[in-house]
C-alpha cells in the first residue's frame, strides 16, 4: 500500500497455554500511517496477539521488529520505548484511583523535587480528555464510580497522550455510545494522518470496513486471511472468520468491479 | 469535593466521632483520666498499635497482609538488647536491632514476590520463625541489666520538667512529650508524605487496586510490594526496640498479637482489607481508639477478660463496616 518499510513486523509468533493454541505461527506488518483490522471470533487469538506485541504477554518464539529492529518485547516497559501504545480490551484501570493518576500511572510528572504534580496532572488529564469528550467532568472522582464510556475514554486518551507511533486498540468501541464511537472514528483518522499505524481489534463490521486500510482474519490461533479491505466485501470477512477460508471462486473484489 | 473523598471523610469523621465519645465516657467514669499526664501514658501506650499500624497499613494498601509484625519486633527487640548486653553501644545495637526487622520485612517481600506465596501464608511463616529465633537467641529468659542508656529512648521525653520539692525529692510539674511519641507522630508525617507526595507511594495504591492494570502501566509491581513489607518490617523493628528500651529489659515474648491490633487499628480507620483504600491519618485514630479504650476500661477497673471482649465487639464492628463499605 505504500513504498514505505514497515513500522512492525511480527514473524512466526506462537503462543500456547499448555495445549491451547492460543497463536500459532502468526506473522503480520504495520506500515506508517495504516490502519489494520484484526478479526476473529472469540478465542481465535486477538488479544494474545496483540498484548504479545504490547509486552504484555510473553511469547514463546517467533521475531518482532520494530522499525527494522529486532527487539525483546519483554515487558510493557519495552513496548512503550518502542513508542507502542495500548488500549487494553479490558481497559487496565485501577479503579481506586482517578483520572489524571491512572492516565498518567507509571510515569507520573513530578516538579522539580521529584514530588508528584498532581496540579499539572489534573490540567493535562482535563486537556486530554476533553479533546474527546467536551462534556467529561468528575475528572478528580475515582474511575470506579464512572460510567462505561468514560473510563473508555480515560484509557483511549492514555494511549494517544504519550506521541505513540504505533497505537493497538483492542475493541475500543464496545463500551460507548454512537457520538463516542464517531469521535474514536475521528480519532482513527487523525492518528493515521500523523503517520501512526494502528492495530484495531472489533466486531463491528461497518467500522472495520470504514476505517482500516487492510483485514487481517483469525481463527484457532491462525491467520487464516489478510486482504485491502477493497479487495473483500462483509460476505466475504465472515467467510474468512466462520469458515476459515474466502467463498468458493472469490477474486479480489476491485478487480472485478473495476 | 467528589463523592469518594466525601465517603473518606465521613468514615474518617465516624471514627473520629466515636473516639470523642470515648473520650468524653471515661472521663465521666473515673476522675483520673482526663489529664495532662494521662494522655501522655495513653499516648504513649499507643505508640507500638501505631507504629506497626502505620506499617501494616501500606502492606494493606497495596492488597497484601503482614502478620509477622508482633514477632518482628520480639526479635528486633532482643537482638538490640543482646549486643548492648555483649557490650556494644546502645545507638550500635538499636541500629542492628531495627535493621533485622528491615531483613525480615524484606524476606516477607521476597517470599511474596518471588516465591509467588500468599501474603498471608508468607507473613505467618515468618511469624513464627521470628518469634522462634527471638525464644531460642535468649533460651526463653529476659535479658536484663541493659544499663540507664537502653532505657532513654523508650523512657526519656522532651521538656520533662522537674521541681525539687520540699522534701528533696523531685517532683514532676510537667511530664513532658516522650519521645517514643515524638518518634510517631514524625513516622506518620513521612509515611503519609511518601504515599501522598511520591510515585513510590501512588504505585502502593495502583497495585492494590489493580494489580495487572498497575504492570500493564510499566508499574514496578514487585518493588512497590518489597517496598511495603519492607516498611513495615523496619516500623516493626522500631517498635521493637522502643518496647524493650521501655521495659529495660529485652522480652522475647513481647508483642504477642500485636499484629492483630495493628490490623485492627488499620481497619477500624478505614483501611479496606481488599487493598487500594486507607489513610495513614484514619491508621492514627484507630490506633488511638484502641489505646483509649484499652486505657479507660482500666482505669475504671474493667478486669482485662472484659476488655478482650469488648476489643474484640469494636473489631468485628468494624471490619462489619468494611464490608458494607466494599459491597455496594
Ligand atoms: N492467560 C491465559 N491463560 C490461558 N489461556 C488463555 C489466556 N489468555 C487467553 N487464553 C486462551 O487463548 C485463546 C485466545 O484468546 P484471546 O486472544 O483472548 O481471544 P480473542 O481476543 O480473539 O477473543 C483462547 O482460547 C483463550 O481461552
Ligand atoms: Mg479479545
Amino acid at each position: 500500500m505504500n513504498a514505505l518499510s514497515p513500522v512492525v513486523e511480527m514473524n512466526n509468533i506462537v503462543k500456547r497455554f499448555g495445549g491451547i493454541h492460543a497463536v500459532e505461527d502468526v506473522s503480520l506488518n504495520l506500515y506508517p500511517g495504516e490502519v489494520v483490522g484484526v478479526l476473529g471470533h472469540n478465542g481465535a487469538g486477538k488479544s494474545c496477539l496483540m498484548k504479545i506485541l504490547s509486552g504484555a504477554m510473553a511469547y514463546d518464539s517467533g521475531e518482532i521488529k520494530i522499525q527494522g529492529n529486532a527487539v525483546e518485547m519483554s515487558s510493557p516497559i519495552d513496548a512503550r520505548h518502542c513508542g507502542i501504545e495500548t488500549i487494553y480490551q479490558t481497559l487496565a484501570l485501577a479503579d481506586h484511583l482517578n483520572a489524571p493518576a491512572n492516565l498518567f500511572l507509571g510515569r507520573e510528572l513530578k516538579t522539580r523535587f521529584g514530588m508528584l504534580d498532581d496540579r499539572k496532572m489534573e490540567e493535562e488529564t482535563r486537556k486530554a480528555l476533553r479533546s474527546l469528550n467536551p462534556n467529561f467532568r468528575n475528572i478528580t472522582e475515582a474511575v470506579m464510580n464512572m460510567s462505561g464510556g468514560q473510563r473508555q475514554v480515560i484509557a483511549i486518551a492514555r494511549a494517544i497522550y504519550f506521541n505513540a507511533r504505533i497505537v493497538i486498540m483492542d475493541e475500543p468501541t464496545a463500551a460507548l455510545g454512537p457520538s463516542e464511537t464517531a469521535m474514536v472514528a475521528e480519532l482513527i483518522e487523525k492518528l493515521r494522518e500523523k503517520g501512526i499505524g494502528i492495530f484495531l481489534i472489533s466486531h463491528d463490521m461497518d467500522d472495520v470496513c470504514e476505517l482500516c486500510d487492510r483485514i487481517v482474519v483469525m481463527k484457532n490461533g491462525r491467520k487464516v486471511g489478510e486482504h485491502k479491505v477493497e479487495d473483500v466485501n462483509k460476505d466475504d470477512i465472515l467467510s474468512l472468520i466462520i469458515k476459515g477460508e474466502l467463498p468458493d471462486n472469490w477474486a479480489p473484489r476491485s478487480r472485478m468491479s473495476a | 469535593m467528589t463523592g469518594d473523598e466525601r465517603k473518606d471523610l465521613v468514615q474518617k469523621f465516624a471514627a473520629l466521632f466515636s473516639l470523642v465519645v470515648l473520650i468524653v465516657a471515661f472521663s465521666l467514669t473515673s476522675d483520673a483520666f482526663f489529664s495532662l499526664g494521662n494522655a501522655m501514658t495513653v499516648s504513649l501506650q499507643t505508640t507500638s498499635i501505631a507504629f506497626l499500624g502505620i506499617g501494616v497499613t501500606v502492606v494493606i494498601l497495596t492488597g497484601g497482609i503482614d502478620l509477622s509484625v508482633g514477632s518482628v519486633l520480639a526479635l528486633s527487640g532482643t537482638v538490640a538488647g543482646l549486643l548492648v548486653k555483649a557490650g556494644w553501644p546502645v545507638y550500635a545495637g538499636m541500629g542492628v536491632g531495627v535493621l533485622v526487622g528491615t531483613l525480615c520485612g524484606i524476606i516477607n517481600g521476597l517470599v511474596v514476590t518471588r516465591l509467588k506465596l500468599a501474603p498471608f501464608i508468607a507473613t505467618l511463616g515468618m511469624m513464627m520463625i521470628a518469634r522462634g529465633v527471638a525464644l531460642q537467641l535468649t533460651g526463653a529468659a529476659p535479658v536484663s541489666q541493659l544499663g540507664e542508656a537502653f532505657g532513654e529512648l523508650g523512657n526519656g521525653a522532651f521538656f520533662r520538667m522537674l521541681e525539687k520539692g520540699a522534701n528533696g525529692l523531685p517532683h514532676m510539674i510537667f511530664p513532658g512529650i516522650p519521645y517514643p511519641v515524638v518518634l510517631m507522630v514524625l513516622m506518620a508525617i513521612v509515611v503519609a508524605f511518601i504515599l501522598r507526595r511520591l510515585s513510590i507511594g501512588r504505585h502502593v495504591y495502583a497495585v492494590g487496586s489493580n494489580e495487572e492494570a498497575s504492570r500493564l502501566a510499566g508499574v514496578n509491581v514487585n518493588g512497590t510490594k518489597m517496598f511495603a513489607y519492607a516498611t513495615s518490617g523496619f516500623l516493626a523493628g522500631v517498635t521493637g526496640i522502643i518496647l524493650m528500651s521501655r521495659l529495660v529489659t529485652a522480652q522475647p515474648n513481647e508483642g504477642v498479637m500485636y499484629e492483630l491490633d495493628a490490623i485492627a487499628a488499620a481497619v477500624i480507620g478505614g483501611t479496606s482489607l481488599m487493598g487500594g483504600v486507607g489513610t495513614i491519618s484514619g491508621t492514627m485514630i484507630g490506633a488511638f481508639v484502641i489505646g483509649i479504650l484499652r486505657n479507660g476500661l482500666n482505669m475504671n477497673g474493667v478486669s482485662s477478660f472484659i476488655q478482650q471482649i469488648i476489643i474484640g465487639c469494636v473489631i468485628i464492628g468494624t471490619v462489619y463496616v468494611d464490608h458494607l463499605r466494599n459491597r455496594r
